[in-house]
């Protein structure tokens, strides 16, 4: 797994330089807890977690991705930018998932504020939201 | 008659109908043809029964995947509605005796964050109130009151399960969503509210696997009032379809169902469908294999299967037509090869019983075909009439003009003879000049006389050979059976004997044949068997005629004539004997006694002293050609010491004719040892002047038929004369033969012939006579010619 990740961040390294700017436009980051081990993160990586498969930290914990409501602005921009699919794929994605019974898609909060607040409380956790509304105890995780 | 013949002894051709069935199976073309068909036979039944296996085989497969997605899918949907169903009744079990709007919106709140609904993603879970208006909603903003709402309302308060919702197509995009709602029983429950939880209608059909249902399958949940709730074909999701259900699903075949192909009425295609109707819930799945995608791999593998089997039948066919065509090949050879031997083996038959110059049937056939005839005259007691023929002077003409020449006669011969009888007559060459007619049905002896002048005439015919025109006739003697002859010998002796007869009464004639005709001809047998002892008996004899010279009627000199002093017959002349000798080649022994016999004679005379006189020797065609002539002549002339430039050779006009190179060779040699030659019979070949030319010769004889015609007439006369004229312009002498009046002598002389013989002169007389009339021209000078 690791080896795949690597050479996908080499391979798409032209594309990296595109999302960060589309993410710089839209202003949506990633976060996690200030208190997360988790450094920086590939974008192979961050989509699996928001797609339902298991990512492990470095401590065996897995990584617990959290989801911004269907309707918020956010949530749209973060599936387009970063795992480059439509809100509509996503739904169809889950979907499948729970109808087979192989999944369940990433807990969704309420609002914003509730997110900062869980993500902040929860060292193994991880969650998108607009640049301009990263408070205290949360870090913007570098994607490789 | 070739033909006849030829079906006499036709060969025995090898029957197919006298083998038996099983042989005629082995015959090639049947046998390829067979084996043709059987191959064919093999392959095809091999390919159809493959493709009914792989048919079967894909339809077995398709059939027991059909079942197995549909199980698959019944547990899926089962699942999800219970999962439902729990959070409705969990809800439902929340709200109970805690009445009012905000407690539903806690209520719904408190579960959301004990994580104990579903995902908002996809489900929303609503709460109405008794008039079906939504209180609290997990999607946050409160619905719009809808019919639907308050018809669902409805429903779930009369039923105390779960009720299912038609499909609606909701928000901005219109995805179909369907709503499941149970009645919150409030005290007596009639103004109860309900739960609500509405999902995506596609959430139900999202298990659809292109890889297991292809592009043409469906997935669908269908309302047990014939409604479908949602169904999926590939990527098309559609609900809201009002279908018969009761044909579809089939109450009893619920556990041990099996995949049918049926035309889905809903979108016309054919599957293999399996429509299930759920237990706890009003529902049943709908699963459906497209039976087009589901066989077209075993499709594809027939159609390989069928090419296959076309190119391997093709391939056969190829192979047995390639075959055929050899055997045939090889049929027709062997059919030409026997051909062949049949039409080489049928030539050699024709040739072995034909004449090959003048295609007639020769001897053999004849003689076969005669004794048929005669055997059919006797059966039926007719007559029929054999002709003999022999050409004149045929050995005259083939001695001067040579064979080629003579050949080309016999052909024109054959050619007139046949062309002048009927077709059923029957012409052959005996050989030679030799040929037969045989007449096979006659009723009188009389009828032979139009034949035979017919033939006699048509011989006669002029023809031109070698560019020069002549006229031959022929000699014809006929026996007619039974009369002549009772079988073929006799018949064909006597024929002979006729043939004779007509020959020595001047020939060109035919003569049929008679009792005393036969004696003669056993006379002439006789005359055969006795010139052969003739030499040695001493019977053969010569005589000297006189040759005298015109002007003076002083002797010149003699010629030596033969004759045969026959025992019983008497004196004979040459005319009639000769002819047999050269036919019996007993002239060369005789022709070299004369000679010596001559010369001896002519010595003698010598030394009894009379004058030296030439000595004439006629020499005959078989002697001429004779290559010891030269030899003879040396040793008689050496033996007997006769000096050369007395003796005279008489040779014939047509002898000389014959081998020009040859004869001007013998000629000329002759004339270097000084002997002289004469051509005797002048006027009577067919010799040209500018031939006559070439030879060295020193006199000609003018045959006794001119002299004797010289008279006749003044055409005749003018002829004679031409004669002389043409031998004294080449410088010879000129001799007339057989000059027997005064008026002959009369005409010779005026027309200045030089010398002359015959009996107005000397006669042929005995050597002992020749000394007199020596003598008595030696007492006198010139003796004037005796008057007659």
């Amino acid at each position: 797994m690791a080896s795949i990740l690597r050479s996908l961040a080499a391979a798409g390294f032209g594309i990296l330089l595109i999302v960060a700017t589309a993410a710089g436009a839209a202003d949506v980051v990633v976060v996690v807890s200030s208190e997360s081990p988790v450094n920086s993160l590939s974008r192979a990586e961050l989509a699996d977690a928001y797609l339902g498969r298991v990512v492990r930290l470095p401590s065996g914990e897995p990584l617990l991705p959290l989801d911004q409501a269907e309707s918020s602005a956010a949530y749209e921009r973060f599936y387009e930018n970063y795992l480059g699919r439509s809100p509509a794929q996503i739904k169809a994605h889950w979907s499948r998932l729970i109808f087979t019974g192989r999944g369940r898609p990433p807990p969704s909060l309420r609002d914003v504020e509730t997110l900062a607040d869980r993500i902040a409380a929860t060292p193994n956790a991880i969650g998108y939201m607009d640049a301009d509304r990263v408070g205290d105890g949360l870090r913007v995780v570098q994607l490789e | 008659m070739a033909c006849g013949w030829c079906s006499l002894s036709s060969p025995e051709s090898e029957t197919p109908a006298g083998r038996g069935p099983w042989q005629l199976l082995v015959e090639p073309p049947v046998l390829f043809t067979a084996i043709g068909l059987l191959v064919l036979a093999v392959i095809w039944g091999a390919t159809l029964n493959l493709a009914a296996k792989e048919h079967a085989a894909a339809h077995s497969t398709a059939a027991s995947l059909a079942t197995d997605v549909a199980d698959t899918y019944e547990a899926q949907v089962v699942r999800a509605l219970r999962e439902i169903d729990h959070v409705l009744k969990l809800v439902r079990y929340e709200l109970i005796d805690r009445p009012g709007d905000a407690a539903a919106s806690d209520v719904l709140e408190n579960l959301a964050e004990q994580d104990l609904l579903l995902p908002p993603l996809l489900f929303t879970v609503s709460v109405l109130d008794d008039t079906g208006r939504v209180v609290a909603s997990t999607n946050g903003e409160a619905e719009p009151v809808d019919a639907a709402f308050a018809e669902l309302l409805e429903r779930a308060r009369s039923a105390d399960s779960l009720v299912i919702g038609q499909p609606r197509r909701e928000g901005e995009d219109g995805e179909w969503r369907l709503r499941f709602a149970r009645a919150v029983a409030n005290g007596d429950g009639v103004d109860s509210g309900a739960v609500v939880i509405s999902v995506h209608a596609g959430y139900f059909v999202s298990g659809y696997e292109p890889a297991a249902l292809g592009d043409e399958g469906v997935l669908g949940l269908l309302g047990t009032d014939g409604v479908f709730r949602v169904r999926r074909t590939g990527d098309a999701l559609s609900a809201g379809t009002a279908i018969d259900s009761g044909a579809l699903i089939a109450e009893e075949s619920m556990s041990k169902d099996s995949a049918e192909v049926q035309v889905n009425a809903w979108d016309e295609v054919r599957r293999y469908t399996i429509a299930r109707k759920l237990f706890e819930f009003p529902l049943a799945i709908v699963v459906g294999l497209s039976e087009e995608e589901q066989l077209a791999p075993a499709e594809r593998l027939e159609t390989i299967y069928m090419w296959r089997a076309v190119a391997a039948s093709a391939v056969v066919l190829i192979v047995v037509a390639l075959l055929g065509f050899m055997s045939w090949r090889l049929h027709q050879a062997r059919a030409r090869v026997l051909a062949e031997r049949i039409a080489h083996a049928e030539r050699v038959e024709y040739l072995a019983f034909h004449d090959n110059l003048t295609d007639l049937p020769n001897r053999a056939f004849f003689s076969h075909l005669l004794g048929r005839e005669m055997q059919q005259a006797r059966r039926h007691g007719r007559s029929l009439a054999l002709l003999f023929l022999d050409l004149d002077r045929f050995k005259n003409i083939n001695d001067s003009l040579g064979h080629e020449a003579g050949d080309e006669l016999l052909q024109e011969m054959a050619r007139r003879l046949a062309g002048s009888v009927r077709e059923s007559d029957v012409v052959a060459r005996l050989g030679g000049d030799e040929f037969v007619v045989l007449l096979p049905e006659i009723a009188t002896r009389g009828q032979v006389v139009p034949v035979a002048e017919k033939v006699l005439e048509a011989v006669a015919r002029p023809m031109t050979l070698v560019g020069q025109e002549f006229r031959v006739t022929v000699s014809i003697g006929v026996a007619v059976f039974p009369g002549d002859g009772e079988d073929e010998q006799t018949l064909m002796k006597n024929a002979d004997v006729a043939m004779y007869h007509a020959k020595s009464r001047g020939k060109n004639n035919y003569q049929i044949y008679s009792e005393e005709l036969s004696t003669d001809s056993l006379e002439r047998l006789a005359l055969e068997s006795s010139l052969r002892n003739a030499l040695e008996r001493g019977e053969l004899r010569l005589f000297y005629q006189a040759k005298r010279n015109m002007a003076d009627n002083s002797l010149t000199g003699m010629e030596v004539l033969l004759h045969w002093q026959h025992p019983e017959l008497g004196l004979i002349p040459p005319r009639e004997f000769i002819d047999l000798a050269e036919e019996t080649g007993l002239i060369i022994p005789i022709g070299r006694w004369v000679l010596s016999t001559a010369c001896r004679q002519n010595v003698a005379w010598q030394e009894e002293g009379f004058p030296p006189l030439s000595m004439a020797v006629n020499l005959s065609t078989r002697q001429f050609i004779d290559e010891g002539l030269l030899e003879d002549i040396k040793r008689a002339l050496k033996d007997t010491g006769m000096a050369p430039s007395l003796l005279e050779v008489e040779v014939s006009e047509s002898m000389v004719m014959r081998e020009l190179d040859r004869t001007i060779r013998i000629l000329g040699e002759m004339k270097q040892m000084g002997i002289r030659v004469a051509i005797e019979d002048f006027g009577t070949g067919y010799s040209s002047l500018s031939t006559l030319q070439q030879f060295p010769f020193d006199a000609i004889k003018i045959d006794r038929s001119f002299v004797r015609d010289a008279v006749r007439s003044a055409e005749n006369g003018d002829l004679t004369d031409a004669i002389i004229a043409i031998g004294r312009q080449l410088s010879r002498t000129v001799v007339a033969d057989g000059v027997e009046t005064e008026e002959q002598f009369a005409f010779l002389r005026s027309h200045l012939c030089d010398e002359f013989q015959g009996g107005y002169g000397d006669e042929p007389m005995a050597a002992e006579d020749w000394a007199k009339i020596m003598r008595r021209d030696a007492d006198g000078t010139a003796q004037d010619p005796p008057t007659s």
